[in-house]
């Protein structure tokens, strides 16, 4: 403890730009985060729709799909499409990505990252957008049939505006999830925060005559980094939640918000 | 096709060493998860604001750092201060202490479901707060979230591949593979092969969840 708090193991944090380096890194994993997002919640949609689909096989397909992808380690997607990846998948993609986009971002590897992020998330948040579906009453999408609604009217006017509601916050926690997750791409070389607190707590600054970085202390504040961007996020879903339950009188079961609420939800139908 | 099969009879002893030791680090770090979720959860509900504070205090920093983070302060930064701390105990410590956040929380609103009609009868009836927990509370609270328990447990399954790819010391499942994969250049098949592993046990974890539940599981 003593060492930990100690203020001479402290003094990197202030000393050159040291804050500064690490917080540029911190911002790539924002930044890979909110590009994952916006994709899983797209595809996340898109395969729970094709999994509740009347179409048989391609329920069957998307199920399949889904339940391989949710149940593979990320770290282990991530590493395996880093290897396996097509070369011209990646070029493809470095010629696609803006060019206002951080230096981190344009390299081709990133690709795989950005890709077993959104393939595993949005496999995950199918399972919960298809939980929040189901749980809604039949004789909702029954009415909207027989007041003359077609199948996408019902889903864009009935369905879907009630049972992604509901499950507005497990998909919080679950892009929380996400959110920390971004930290895995470290390991395919992509410089993100990780790879700046290594780089930092290497014994670099002290060898050119700064102050030294601690590892121990490099790594506790990036995680205080993750828990303050986190605890954010979670107070906005809370927030979101309670607004909810007063708009709709209630009816949404409270929810605590953990990875794969799915079980509960589908078990409990 | 042949060479997926060539792969694996000729690798068999790494694939098996290295699911071997992936059973191992779920399995400690799955004690330590329920133990140490268990005691937290204990603190979130006591009826003494000081304890909600640290076990608040505890999960919300277990459940917000990435495990990754938890590993390199456990391990490296440890070690790098003087501390000659064990892989295993890393590893599975940072694992275990990562899921208990979640077990607390899943074990918290296990504990709101029972209902507090039950624990002021049971406190009515002279069984101070401990036992209430211990006899009246906690075994209702742990049938209610069995389903809740089970996917962490899955989750715990996927997340120790991370230790394995941050403490070289601790060769699973997806570090055998990369060793694998490294030695023969075939990436698909040996990492098939990993996935088949991964899948074999998130899908067990799965079966056995499903059983559990539908003889112990509380519908509420």
């Amino acid at each position: 403890m003593g060492y930990l708090f100690d203020p001479s193991n402290w003094e990197w944090l202030t000393s050159g730009n040291n804050l500064r380096f690490l917080l540029e890194g911190f911002l790539v994993n924002v930044e890979i985060a909110a590009i994952a997002i916006v994709f899983s919640l797209a595809c996340g949609l898109v395969l729970a729709l094709a999994r509740l689909s009347k179409l048989r096989p391609l329920g069957v397909a998307a199920g399949v799909w889904v339940d391989v992808w949710r149940n593979l380690p990320l770290i282990f997607i991530i590493l395996y499409l880093a290897l396996a990846l097509p070369e011209p998948w990646k070029d493809a993609y470095e010629s696609v990505v803006p060019s206002f986009f951080p230096e981190a971002l344009q390299s081709g590897r990133v690709f795989a990252g950005i890709l077993g992020l959104v393939l595993y998330n949005s496999a995950v948040i199918a399972e919960i957008m298809r939980a929040g579906i189901l749980s809604l009453d039949r004789g909702q999408g029954e009415a909207a049939a027989s007041l003359g609604l077609s199948y996408p009217q019902q889903l864009r006017y009935v369905i879907l505006p009630q049972g992604l509601r509901r499950m507005v916050p497990a998909t919080v926690s679950q892009l929380i999830t996400l959110n920390k997750d971004t930290t895995l791409v470290s390991i395919i070389a992509i410089e993100e925060v990780m790879r700046h607190g290594r780089t930092l707590s290497s014994g670099f600054t002290a060898f050119v005559g700064g102050v030294p970085a601690p590892l121990l202390q490099v790594f506790v504040f990036i995680g205080l980094l993750f828990v303050i961007t986190n605890l954010a996020l979670s107070r906005l879903s809370r927030r979101l939640e309670i607004r909810e339950r007063e708009r709709t009188a209630g009816t949404a079961g409270p929810v605590s918000g953990l990875e794969d609420q799915v079980a509960l939800a589908t078990e409990a139908r | 096709m042949a060479e997926l099969w060539e792969v694996l009879s000729e690798h068999l002893p790494e694939f098996s060493s290295g699911l071997w030791v992936t059973i191992r680090l779920v399995a400690f770090s799955f004690v330590i998860a329920m133990v140490v979720g268990t005691l937290v959860a204990a603190l979130r509900v006591a009826p003494l604001g000081p304890l909600n504070w640290i076990g608040g205090v505890f999960v919300e920093t277990f459940r917000n750092t990435p495990l990754l983070v938890l590993l390199f302060v456990s391990f490296a930064g440890l070690r790098r201060a003087g501390v000659p701390i064990d892989p295993w105990v890393a590893g599975t410590a940072s694992l275990g202490l990562y899921t208990a956040a979640y077990v607390a929380e899943a074990l918290r609103s296990g504990v709101f479901a029972v209902g507090r009609g039950q624990i002021e009868a049971s406190l009515s009836l002279g069984l101070d707060y401990p036992r209430t927990l211990r006899y009246v509370v906690l075994p209702q609270a742990f049938r209610t979230v069995i389903p809740h328990l089970g996917s962490l447990t899955i989750a715990m399954i996927k997340n120790s591949a991370i230790i394995g790819v941050s403490l070289l010391a601790l060769p699973d499942l997806l570090h055998q593979a990369r060793l694998v994969n490294s030695r023969t250049f075939a990436t698909n098949e040996s990492f098939f092969w990993a996935a088949a592993g991964y899948l074999l046990l998130t899908g067990l974890a799965t079966l056995a969840v499903r059983r559990l539940e539908a003889r112990y599981a509380i519908r509420r």
